[in-house]
């Protein structure tokens, strides 16, 4: 990826990583803590992650800040105590609204830069 | 990016000091929050591949976990959008300068209504049970452990305070966060090392360990200072309120049910109780008394800010 794509990746992140750690603890019957939410992200993409797992803690504590996840500490025996998170109602019914946003976003971004020959035609003269 | 990778550090320790470097000049709490989540994640990263060096680990983290300026950008960008989000709230609007004489007004008696100045009260009046609290557990602790320590079990028994004294303030910090909005960190201090060996050097390495014992000493004197200043405030405000109210109430001919023949004695003037002086000196006492209790409030506020940058200062060790 060159550095240009990076940094595209990074802006578009800024949003989306709330809204997939949201899916992903809305998706889990379990609590999840930070490492295993990162893992997760990793297994579900081959090659170079889309987000840096350092990157998701900071959005894990403000989403628990905003009262969207609830959290609670679990001593470790293998290393570190572990902070397991859990989606609340208030963050259910947000990631609700959130991901018919992203429907809506992505379905409006697809019909300009979607497999269109239009698309096409335009990235051959770049 | 490559040039990254030849920085990316070699070693857990080495992560963190770069970190902290790239996170220089941020909020205290925030450096220790990222510090804590990085060590967790990576030494949790380093149990789960056993066979392998932590020099190895970290080479392969570098483009899964992000280098240290990447993490540290990222913190910093969730805070500056934290931040900007809370920033219509009454705390932030207070502290910009009144633009007009009525803003100025607005913004004395707005004390009011922001709730800062309310919390910040609580913090003040709890602080001498709290603070009795944390200075007879200190106290305690520390004397047994000296008195103890000719006994093996003196050993024990501090290592046991000690950790009782972080716990306690850890919660003293989300306390204070709570009643002051300072940003306190919001892990507790995890001793994030495998071997308690090396759990409790760490411990007694950390600075912050002794200012939190020093600020449990402190709390004490401070609570009764912060106790008697708002308690008199407070009494002052109201004890000239209320009665004002009263001798106006007298003063326009209101049956109280009061003793008719009570005279009360307002600033060295002792007025006959229904004329025009006893309803105007009423109104003064009043106006006074609201005066002052609105003054308290600023004073409250004032040093629940003041409090609450101490308490930075001595719970969370980055600012040591």
């Amino acid at each position: 990826m060159s550095e240009l794509a990076r940094k595209f990746q990074r802006d578009l992140n800024a949003g989306l990583v709330a809204l997939v750690l949201l899916g992903v603890l809305a998706e889990s019957d379990e609590d999840l803590y930070g490492y295993d939410i990162a893992k997760r992200l990793q297994r579900a993409r081959e090659g170079d992650p889309l987000f840096k797992e350092g990157t998701i803690y900071p959005v894990l504590r403000s989403l628990a800040a905003s009262g969207w996840l609830s959290s609670r500490i679990v001593p470790s025996y293998s290393g570190p105590p572990r902070r397991y998170y859990r989606i609340t109602d208030e963050g259910r019914a947000v990631l609700a609204e959130w991901r018919s946003v992203w429907r809506e976003t992505r379905d409006f971004v697809d019909q300009f830069t979607g497999p269109s020959p239009l698309t096409e035609a335009s990235s051959q003269d770049a | 990016m490559n040039a990254a990778d030849a920085n990316m550090p070699r070693s857990i320790k080495e992560y963190l000091d770069s970190l902290r470097a790239a996170l220089e000049g941020a909020d205290p709490a925030l450096i220790q929050d990222a510090l804590s989540d990085a060590e967790t994640h990576l030494r949790a990263e380093c149990a789960a591949r056993p066979g392998e060096t932590e020099q190895a680990v970290l080479q392969s983290i570098a483009q899964s976990y992000g280098s240290p300026a990447d993490v540290a950008a990222a913190y910093l960008e969730i805070d500056r959008t934290v931040q900007a989000a809370l920033a219509p709230s009454p705390r932030s609007s207070a502290s910009r300068p009144p633009s007009t004489p009525q803003g100025a007004v607005k913004r004395f008696f707005g004390v009011f209504g922001d709730p800062r100045s309310w919390t910040s009260l609580m913090l003040l009046l709890i602080s001498l049970f709290t603070g009795i609290f944390y200075f007879t557990i200190a106290v305690l602790g520390l004397s047994l452990s000296l008195g103890l320590s000719i006994l093996i079990i003196g050993i024990p028994f501090f290592i046991g305070f000690i950790g009782v004294s972080r716990l306690l303030g850890h919660v003293e910090g989300r306390l204070v966060e709570a009643m002051t909005g300072e940003r306190m960190p919001r892990r507790s201090p995890a001793a994030n090392t495998s071997g308690w060996l090396d759990r409790l050097k760490n411990i007694f390495g950390d600075l912050r360990t002794w200012t939190t014992i020093a600020y449990q000493l402190l709390a004490l004197p401070l609570g009764v200072i912060y106790f008697s200043v708002t308690v008199t405030g407070l009494a002052m405000g109201l004890g000239l309120i209320g009665p004002g109210i009263l001798i106006m109430l007298r003063s326009l001919a209101l049956d109280l049910g009061l003793d008719p023949d009570l005279n009360i004695q307002i600033w060295g003037a002792s007025p006959e109780p229904t004329s025009i002086e006893a309803t105007l000196l009423s109104i003064a006492t009043i106006v006074f008394g609201v005066l002052f209790l609105t003054a308290t409030l600023h004073l409250a506020r004032w040093l629940g800010r003041m409090h609450g940058r101490l308490a930075k200062r001595l719970l969370v060790s980055a600012a040591a």
